[in-house]
């Protein structure tokens, strides 16, 4: 378990965003990521389970997930996409996904998370909050660059609804982690998402038509050939379903 | 700091660390159904409920749980009464160890609360968070939807056998359609078929409650960690980082100058003894390569020092204060490149003993023939020869290995540990801590999980030095990293199987050249690979038969006993080659193996070549009893074997990338080790009629206490409350080998049956007395009392009354043991339905179902349980458990997830069909059934696999990549 020196819990945002700038503390949401790490340095930390947050909120065309929304919630949430349900279900089981939360996944970037590449397609935009204001993310800017989240508290997930969405996968069992997963979506407006995991050091959004330039690393689960080919495949199949081609 | 919870509608005030998780806060507080499982949280041993929703408890602080409602077990049923839930997880058997139970029954609790009538889909999933190394969850799933139903105010049947017909023999009747499916049964009933020569029993053949039941469903304290003792100190092993290397140095003068630290042990301090580590029976076998600590480290996690400090963090932080210096060795990890002659040695040292060839890393040479196999080769139609591999994989307790010391009043060294051999780990640490075996009292108490891992010394005499040289008990508990790197695994094997046949299938010649890998330390290395050899050679008659095995020291984490010892590697190749050697002669399968399968009266012959441990067999044994038949044909119409004919089905129009696919394995077993294993059991009578039954067995959650009170109440014509087991304690029972090797149900279970006989003796004798019979051989025991052949009678109670108190004041009481001259095998059928994605390799396993001829099943609830679970621990062998290594021989996945084992939503249908035969030699006609369901999932698997995709695969696991390498290949 990580060596914690001070537990904080704020009862607002600003009092926790104060808390970093002062000690550097780190915020934790479910904790099931953060606690389950082995001795590292000693950190303070924020549990931000007191800010709120933990809304599904209809914005626009848009809906918008707080970032403290427990993975169990997501998953129960009428208004939330049917595969975003179905991922959120995947991404923990029982006993940690109703204290994992949508916040924590992102932040967390897990190369591996189902729930994240299903983020991605239905174009995820992450609201983070610093000392000096909020700014808005795309999640897969974020990805490619966490040190943005530095200091700063996410409250917000925010994603497109509506389109079709079909996901395919292969893992060594149907509930293992997948060694690669391809998802795609066509949104209302016609335009075609692909996100993959396991072809990088984050599940990515690939185009179509540059499957085939990935370069996957390797693990025991999986060479950078056989990834490769997986991406290939399961990336043909998810957007044969919506009609392209790969 | 201080955090204020509810716990069990109480609030409460704890003052806790910062960094402390809610499990270690309960856990301090006496809340001890709240269980370690994993440092990461993915066992959901520790789950509880916060308010109203199941968490895992190792991974949420206790700070985050302030000002929230926790619920645990303990706050179900406080009193003596039970939940709707607990007395439906004791009625379907869903309780084996009972480690998890706690976890699974909030995770009912809390489904059940918000959803009153859950589909089954829906238990799977609340069940998703709790892993289960034991039930394989069919009787959990069923034990949640029975509470539920309960819980509606709906009448449920009572849990029983189910009774199926026979498909074979006399009791047939006429031949049978295997294409028409059995249609669903009665809910949670075992499904048996019955044998018309078993004979009327009354408590024998049930499916009683197991008798620890109340104690696993309520998760009261029970298991070794479930124990307060003052001024306990906390210990932690320094573990090697490198796979080879000599400790040049060794200085611990910081970690003994840190506050808080009472002890430093290491190869400086502690007294070199030689020893084996593996629970065996005295002389342990060859080599004994093994000191408490060494000045070399021979893999990733051996043992380097031990700490005994005020607390587990101190403790941490003081092995990170001992300075090593190292000399990194070369390393060698493959079992074929280990022997070659040209590889690093493992063992240099000169005090090692019985190796056959150190310098080669060649731990043991065996070679053991029947009959001529070079002549028969030569004489045979045709010969066939073809290599297989199989790979390392970890038994995964949910419990880990745990051992609490500490010094009685008396001075004599107690040692508190979940082990499955306590009188064998008495007699083999005694000598490493310096006293003798009369200074030492071992106690076994609930054991979550064993399964072999704990078929060993592994670290009693860790805490045993510490304890000693403190003064103060000791506790030292292994995490779950630990338990992978540190503990013991499966031997991985390379197997060559060359079969001589003649053309009508006949087979002529066989021989198995087999190099087995041992790892870092020879423990067990020569019995698992001896069993390889048996079950390798003993399922099909053949005239000449030749073993021929070298087992290999290499610089891996260290392979021991295993549920299955060395059967399920042997079986995974033959049972492969059997199916190639038939596709090659273009015969049935199943035909060429029934032409060849040693039936009743056939011999065992490679046993006398080849024994196990140190028994010698003179008398070549054959096969007294055998439902491999019936076993067969329930299996064929269970699995649904005739869609094999239809194109249609195995290549579905709707899914072009799917191949389906069904595939068989025969399997066989042993039963005991004949002429080693003993046990011995005492029974007494009290005042009121009930009986203490005392036996040296060891139940790591197999229900063993239970089939053996089963017995007991059987011949003292009792039902089972009114017996009252204690086991497993070295100062209070008599002596038993353990737990291994199938035998405690047909070994202990006969010396069971042999006191209770006395017992009855004695009774008739009373009762005759009592009576003024002239012959008390007349009497007859049965519904607590006493029936003389006049029609008088007496009660029990009244007997103990009278023996006790009244008159020739007598203590009605004896003890007997038992060894076996035979080890009768049980038969079984293995079958498994497979989906195949062609384009990506992924094997999705549909269904296992295994019938099994294990005689008589003295429980068939737990017996059923047994096969159940046995088939999905050999379900992740075949198909998705590996340890995996970086270049310098560090485990890269050790923690589940990565390491991956089953959970309940992503299982096969499993059935389990327990075929009756009554063999004579065992109690109540019983054999044996515990490893048998390891011995035939893998190949089972694969043969589905080739007969869907006609890709025939000689290694394990069948993991994504392989599978399509395979496909690709071809």
């Amino acid at each position: 378990m990580t060596m914690i020196r001070e537990y904080h819990r704020p009862a607002n945002l600003e009092d926790a965003l104060a808390l970093l700038a002062e000690s550097g503390a780190r915020p934790i949401a479910g904790g099931t990521v953060v606690n389950a790490r082995p001795n590292t340095e000693p950190v303070d930390v924020v549990d931000l389970q007191a800010l709120g947050l933990d809304e599904v909120r209809a914005d626009g065309d848009r809906l918008e997930l707080g970032a403290m929304v427990r993975l169990q919630d997501l998953m129960e949430s009428e208004s939330v996409p049917g595969l975003l349900r179905e991922l959120a279900g995947r991404e923990a089981p029982s006993t940690l996904r109703r204290a994992a939360t949508v916040g924590g996944t992102v932040a967390a970037a897990d190369p591996e998370s189902e729930l994240l590449a299903g983020l991605l397609v239905f174009d995820a935009g992450v609201t983070v909050a610093h000392s000096m204001g909020s700014e808005s993310i795309p999640l897969a800017e974020l990805l490619a660059d966490q040190s943005r989240l530095h200091l700063g508290i996410i409250t917000s997930v925010s994603v497109a609804v509506g389109g079709d969405a079909t996901a395919e996968r292969t893992g060594r069992t149907p509930a293992d982690r997948p060694i690669v997963m391809a998802v795609a979506r066509r949104g209302e407006d016609g335009e075609v998402r692909l996100a993959l995991t396991g072809v990088s050091s984050t599940p990515v959004l690939a185009e179509p038509s540059k499957v085939a330039e990935l370069a996957p690393p390797a693990d025991f689960r999986g060479s950078g050939e056989y990834r490769k080919e997986l991406a290939r495949v399961l990336s043909g199949r998810v957007l044969g379903r919506l009609g392209e081609s790969a | 700091m201080k955090t204020t919870l509810t716990v069990n509608g109480v609030e409460r005030t704890f003052a806790c660390e910062p960094h402390e998780s809610l499990k270690t806060v309960l856990r301090r507080e006496g809340y001890y159904s709240v269980r370690f499982g994993s440092e990461t949280g993915e066992t959901g041993a520790a789950a509880v409920l916060v308010d109203g929703a199941l968490v895992s408890a190792e991974v949420l602080l206790a700070a985050q749980a302030g000002g929230h409602a926790v619920e645990t077990v303990e706050g179900l049923s406080p009193g003596r009464g039970l939940d709707p839930i607990q007395e439906a997880f004791i009625v379907t058997g869903a309780i084996q160890s009972g480690y998890s139970t706690p976890a699974m029954i909030l995770a009912a609790k809390a489904l059940i609360e918000e959803n009153p009538n859950p589909t089954e889909g829906q238990v799977r999933d609340a069940l998703t968070g709790v892993l289960d190394r034991e039930t394989g969850y069919l009787r959990p799933v069923e034990a949640i939807l029975r509470a539920a139903a309960v819980l509606r105010g709906e009448d449920v049947e009572p849990v029983d056998a189910w009774l199926i017909p026979a498909l074979t023999g006399p009791e047939a009747d006429g031949p049978a359609d295997l294409t028409r499916p059995l249609g669903p049964g009665p809910a949670s009933a075992p499904r048996v078929i019955a044998s018309p020569e078993v004979p009327e029993t009354s408590v024998v053949g049930r499916g009683e409650r197991k008798v620890d039941a109340i104690k696993l469903a309520k998760g009261r304290p029970a298991f070794t960690d479930d124990f307060e003792i003052r001024g306990m100190l906390y210990a932690k092993m320094l573990y090697s980082p490198h796979a080879h290397a000599r400790i040049v140095s060794i200085d611990d003068s910081r970690a003994r100058a840190l506050p808080g630290v009472h002890a430093v042990l290491h190869h400086e301090n502690v007294e070199r003894v030689r020893y084996a580590s593996g629970g065996q029976s005295y002389p342990n076998p060859l080599p004994h390569d093994q000191v408490s600590f060494d000045n070399k480290v021979r893999h990733v996690g051996d043992r380097v020092a031990a700490v005994a400090a005020d607390s587990l963090e101190i403790a941490e932080e003081a092995v990170s204060l001992i300075d090593v210096t190292y000399e990194v060795l070369p390393a060698v990890f493959d079992e074929l490149e280990a022997i070659t002659g040209d590889a690093p040695v493992i063992h240099d040292e000169d005090d090692m003993e019985g190796a056959h060839d150190a310098a080669r890393n060649i731990v043991h040479h065996m070679d053991a023939m029947v009959g001529d196999v070079e002549e028969g080769f030569a004489r045979a139609d045709q010969v066939f020869e073809q290599t297989y591999r199989v790979h390392q994989v970890q038994q995964c307790p949910i419990e880990p290995h745990i051992s609490i010391s500490y010094l009685d009043s008396d001075e004599r060294l107690v040692i508190r540990t979940s082990t499955q051999v306590p009188f064998h780990v008495r007699r083999m640490v005694a000598p490493l801590l310096g006293l003798s075996v009369k200074d030492i009292r071992i106690i076994k108490p609930r054991i979550g999980g064993g399964f072999g891992a704990k078929q060993e010394m592994l670290i009693e005499d860790i805490v045993g030095h510490l304890t000693l040289a403190t003064g103060h008990p000791v506790r030292l508990e292994l995490n779950r990293q630990e338990e992978f790197m540190s503990s013991r695994t499966r031997h991985p094997q390379t197997i060559t199987y060359k079969t001589g046949v003649n053309d009508d299938g006949v087979l002529v010649s066989q021989s198995m050249r087999l190099i087995g890998n041992s790892g870092a330390y020879g423990t067990h290395a020569l019995t698992v690979q001896q069993v390889s050899g048996l079950r390798g050679l003993s399922s099909y008659n053949c005239p000449n038969k030749r073993f021929d095995c070298d087992v290999a020291y290499t610089n891996i984490p260290v392979p021991g006993a295993y549920r299955g010892y060395g059967a399920p590697q042997a079986l995974f190749a033959l049972e492969a080659h059997m199916e190639d050697i038939a596709i090659e002669l273009g015969m049935d399968a199943m035909e060429f193996r029934r032409l060849n399968w040693t039936k009743v009266g056939d011999p065992l012959d490679i046993a006398t070549a080849l024994g196990e441990g140190a028994a010698d067999i003179d008398v070549v044994p054959v096969v007294t009893s055998s439902g491999l038949e019936e076993c067969v044909a329930q299996g064929e119409r269970a699995i649904g074997w005739h869609r094999l004919k239809d194109p249609a089905w195995i290549s579905p129009p709707d899914r072009p990338h799917i191949r389906r696919g069904i595939g068989f394995a025969m399997c066989m077993h042993g039963t005991g080790i004949p002429g080693l294993d003993m046990g011995a059991a005492s029974i007494k009578i009290n005042d009121d009629g009930s009986f203490n039954v005392l036996f040296g067995a060891t139940d790591l959650g197999t229900g063993a206490d239970t089939v053996l009170g089963q017995i007991a109440a059987e011949v003292l014509g009792v039902p089972l409350s009114d017996i009252v087991v204690y086991a497993a304690d070295t100062d209070m029972t008599p002596f038993d080998v353990g737990a291994y090797a199938s035998s405690t149900t047909y070994v202990s279970g006969m010396a069971v049956k042999r006191a209770a006989e006395e017992v009855r003796r004695q009774i008739t004798e009373r009762v005759a007395l009592m009576l003024d019979l002239d012959s008390p051989g007349e009497v007859d025991l049965t519904d607590r009392r006493a029936f003389a052949a006049d029609g008088r009678s007496v009660g029990l109670d009244e007997v103990a009354l009278h023996s006790l108190h009244q008159d020739q004041q007598h203590q009605i009481m004896a003890t007997a043991s038992y060894v076996s001259p035979e080890s009768p095998p049980p038969y079984a059928a293995q079958y498994a339905e497979v989906e195949v994605d062609v384009e990506t390799g992924q094997v999705t396993v549909k269904a296992l179902v295994m019938a099994v001829d294990c005689g008589v099943p003295i429980n068939p609830i737990t017996s059923a349980g047994q096969v159940e679970g046995g088939m999905i621990q050999a379900l992740g062998y075949g198909h998705c458990e590996e340890m995996a290594y970086d270049e310098s021989g560090r485990m890269v996945n050790p923690r589940f997830g990565p390491y991956k084992i089953y959970r309940a939503d992503e299982m096969p249908r499993i059935e389990a069909y327990l075929v009756q035969t009554m063999e004579k030699s065992g109690p109540f006609g019983a054999k044996a059934i515990a490893e048998i369901p390891k011995d035939g999932v893998a190949p089972a698997i694969r043969n589905a696999i080739g007969n869907a995709t006609g890709a025939w695969i000689n290694q394990i696991p069948f993991t994504p990549e392989r599978v399509w390498r395979a496909l690709s290949a071809g």
